[in-house]
């Protein structure tokens, strides 16, 4: 490696900007600058960006941000199913619970399960998928068959099943839904895979004796990732109202935890008088949901080179 | 952005929901109709029918042969039955039929309809058969223990001398309501005492007449035109519509799409007071709400626990808050209105008191046990406030929520820690909640008998005996006596916290007028209902 000026002030940004690059990691983290540059550009995926670290901010300082305890109520007789106010801000449900704390104690619960799913289903949609790709024959019908089965029910219906046999649980609905939302990236690596395995590239590898593990690992994965990245996020929307069907239906996580989902099922009874018990934890699904989607539309815009004007 | 498109359309569609209740549409003036949760229903034949719903329907279409009056439960009289007679030796019962009465298919009801039907229901064996079984009847024997001695008199003799309260007020129950035996024979598949048939059809001579249900969406009855029990009901057709969800119920009821709705929350109920075309009214049920504990479980089964439990309610605050208007704290196992009730509460939240008693135990840190909760109705709220109370102790409960079958199955396998739930008495005798929550003749897995007693595994022998003996007992003082000291020892040691009386609430249009709350749910009636 040659030693790099060091950049300072002004001139770190023309040192990324450069088309010139004097190392493979200028060139990167140039690539890198670029992309970020071309996201920041579009404010409505940067809202989203910003909803998720905030989100993420307040999972992690649950403790110290929610003003109250989040499954210990109130005094039933006076606490109980008060409007919003300066007390509490989003209101208290029918245990007397502050619904507020509720929300940022749950999105703890909704992070785990979209990163848990996302850690779960996206490697085995990227190995089924390439392994597929990569080798077609019988390994590729038996695989994608196996594909088109997961495909052919509805996710929700198909989590349910899986939930069903588990037994409810936040545990459980997690990996009944990495189960059901594997497939569609298994497709969608196949048919990168198709693409890229008769590239000249991956043939001179090939000759210089690379196996068929090191191809796919080190040559056919890395060019996946990016639409695979872009499928994932557009999915967390998906994965948050599965989760959240689920503990509506009582099947995910389990009360007194405060799981978006379940307050809203448990909001039903008051929703015509006491609106607020089911409106606050619907809206906060609405704004997670609608954030990881314009995030998603902001990474296609700017990772698929297809799409590049 | 394709998203803002679908996000338009969904909330056009969310804003016409909430225009939709603004359409004014009345019910017939000759026509009842009750928003209902009946998605308990089924079967419609009174020998099966052990559910809220169906005997509610069963109590407005077939006449029994013994009732008693909503006002006093103790007035027993005639329903088929005109009067009855018991043998010197308290073995026999004799009946006599009363004239003139008809079934709604034209055919004349005699003694012969009501033999057919008591020993069809035996025969047949399901669920409430005990009612009538538990005076020595069986499928072996019942034709020679219930005779036809003429065409409107008949005698049914007991392997005991049974108190005569106790089996006149079994007989008031659903199962020994008389079908039409002709028509039901007409329809006789195998000798399945047409079973099969009387499940979804009806043979029966009561006010009304199940002209049709459809599972989950409807059940419609109509006027008996042949009925003579009293004044000929102002109304021609009832109509039950399934609605679960209690806010639809409100909005139908508010929108004048029903004129009853039965299953509102006490914060709906709340709301609706305010609303000059809504009337409330309500009357007390015999069901009651309870804990119980499994004994097979090594921390429930401690008696101090057993006792520590019983402090970990908080039973007023409960009734006063998430259950306002609804029940009534209780708790003893029989609930208030029956004989040998007793209004004594020597519980009260107090989780300090708790502690000692785990402390004790062995557990000053508590425990951590499962609860089985039905995830509808007012079921998880009530877990979900007690899970909050036991926390204070140190008993940490999860709640495992499911559907009335998974949770029932569940709780008659044994296989529950904590069940909570309901229980309505089966008949208005008290030795039906003692039997069942004091009595435990084999607690082996696979017992015949399986009363909540064995459910939660618990034997007391003692206890047992004394309920054995209550129900021979002829002098009603002595009986009553018996039943209270029984409940005094029983809420110390038994497993079971029984913490309300349910209060029936329902929601009328302020026209309806007449609907009869009664104390069992097979004594609703609305024959009387009139609408101007």
């Amino acid at each position: 490696m040659t030693a790099l000026p060091t950049p300072t002030g002004g001139s770190r940004r023309e040192w990324l900007l450069t088309d010139r690059p004097q190392s493979r990691r200028q060139a990167r983290l140039g690539q890198a600058y670029r992309t970020w540059l071309a996201f920041r550009g579009n404010w409505l995926a940067m809202l989203g960006l910003g909803i998720v670290l905030a989100l993420i901010f307040l999972a992690i300082f649950a403790d110290v941000i929610a003003p109250y305890h989040p499954t210990i109520g109130g005094d039933l007789r006076t606490e109980r199913l008060l409007p919003p106010s300066w007390e509490h801000w989003m209101g208290t449900d029918g245990q007397a619970r502050d619904i507020l704390s509720r929300i940022i104690y749950g999105a703890r619960l909704t992070l785990l399960v979209v990163t848990l799913v996302a850690l779960i289903a996206t490697p085995i949609g990227l190995l089924v998928g390439t392994v597929a790709g990569y080798f077609g024959g019988w390994v590729d019908t038996i695989l994608m068959r196996i594909t088109d089965i997961f495909l052919a029910f509805p996710r929700l219906i198909l989590a349910l099943a899986f939930v069903a046999a588990l037994g409810p649980g936040i545990e459980n609905a997690i990996i009944a839904i990495a189960i059901t939302s594997w497939p569609p990236y298994a497709r969608l690596a196949r048919a990168e895979t198709l693409t890229i395995r008769d590239q000249d590239y991956i043939a001179a590898t090939r000759l210089q004796g690379a196996g068929s593990a090191r191809i796919i690992w080190k040559h056919v994965v890395p060019l996946c990732m990016s639409s695979v990245i872009i499928r994932v996020t557009l999915d967390m929307a998906g994965i948050i109202l599965t989760a959240a069907g689920l503990g509506f239906l009582g099947l995910g996580a389990q009360p007194p935890q405060p799981e978006w989902g379940a307050m809203i099922a448990d909001g039903r009874r008051f929703i015509i008088d006491q609106w607020w018990v089911a409106t606050m934890p619907g809206l906060a699904i609405f704004t997670v949901s609608l954030a990881f989607n314009l995030l998603g539309d902001g990474l296609r815009d700017v990772l698929d080179p297809k799409a590049r004007k | 952005m394709h998203y803002s498109r679908n996000l338009l359309a969904a909330t056009a569609m969310a804003l016409s929901l909430f225009a939709s209740p603004q359409v004014q549409a009345e019910t017939p003036a000759d026509t009842l109709v009750m928003a209902w949760n009946i998605d308990d229903i089924i079967s419609l034949d009174p020998a099966e029918i052990f559910e809220f719903s169906a005997a509610e329907i069963a109590g407005n279409s077939y006449e029994r042969l013994v009732t008693y009056s909503n006002d006093d439960v103790s007035n027993v009289y005639g329903g088929a039955a005109e009067s009855w007679t018991v043998s010197d030796d308290g073995l026999t019962l004799t009946f006599k039929m009363k004239e003139g009465k008809t079934f709604a298919s034209g055919n004349p009801m005699t003694a012969e309809d009501a033999v057919y039907s008591l020993v069809r229901a035996i025969k047949l064996d399901k669920s409430p058969a005990f009612i009538l079984g538990q005076f020595g009847l069986t499928p072996d024997n019942v034709e020679e223990k219930i005779k036809l001695i003429d065409p409107m008199t008949f005698s049914m003799t007991m392997d005991k001398a049974y108190a005569p309260s106790f089996v006149l007020y079994c007989l008031t129950a659903t199962v020994s309501s008389v079908v039409d035996s002709k028509l039901v024979k007409e329809h006789e598949v195998d000798g399945d005492w047409g079973y099969d048939w009387l499940k979804t059809n009806y043979a029966g001579s009561g006010p009304f007449v199940i002209r049709e249900w459809r599972p989950s969406e409807a059940v419609i009855l109509e006027r008996n035109d042949n009925w003579t029990g009293g004044d000929t009901p102002a109304m021609s057709r009832v109509i039950y519509r399934h609605i679960a969800e209690s806010a639809a119920q409100r909005l139908a009821l508010e929108a004048g799409d029903v004129d009853v709705a039965r299953n509102l929350t006490p914060e709906e109920l709340e709301a609706l007071k305010s609303n000059p075309d809504i009337k409330l009214q309500q009357g007390a049920k015999g069901a009651i709400w309870y804990l119980g504990m499994n004994q097979k479980n090594e921390y429930l089964s401690r008696p101090q626990v057993r006792e520590a439990m019983k402090y970990l309610v908080d039973y007023h605050t409960i009734a006063d808050t998430i259950m306002k208007g609804k029940v009534t704290v209780h708790q003893n196992f029989l609930p208030e209105g029956f004989l040998g009730a007793i209004p004594d509460e020597p519980y009260s939240f107090d989780p300090a008191k708790a502690k000692e008693l785990l402390a004790e135990a062995g557990l000053p840190d508590g425990f951590s046990v499962t609860m089985d909760v039905r995830s509808s109705g007012d079921t998880p709220a009530i877990a979900e406030a007690i899970q909050a109370n036991m926390a204070q102790a140190g008993v940490n409960i999860e709640l495992i929520p499911g559907d009335g079958g998974q949770v029932l199955t569940k709780y008659r396998g044994r296989a529950h820690d904590i069940y909570i739930g309901q229980w309505g008495p089966d008949y208005q005798d008290p030795n039906t909640n003692a039997d069942t929550f004091a009595a435990n003749d084999d607690n082996s897995d696979d017992a015949a008998a399986k009363p909540l007693a064995w459910r939660n595994a618990w034997q007391d022998e003692g206890m047992t005996k004394i309920t054995r003996d209550a129900v021979l007992e002829g002098d009603a003082a002595v009986r009553a006596k018996m039943y209270e000291d029984l409940q005094r020892e029983w809420v110390k040691t038994s497993p079971f916290v029984v913490m309300f009386q349910q209060i029936e609430v329902q929601a009328l249009r302020k026209n309806v007028e007449g609907l009869q709350i009664g104390p069992s749910f097979d004594t609703n009636f609305f024959y009387t209902v009139t609408k101007d």
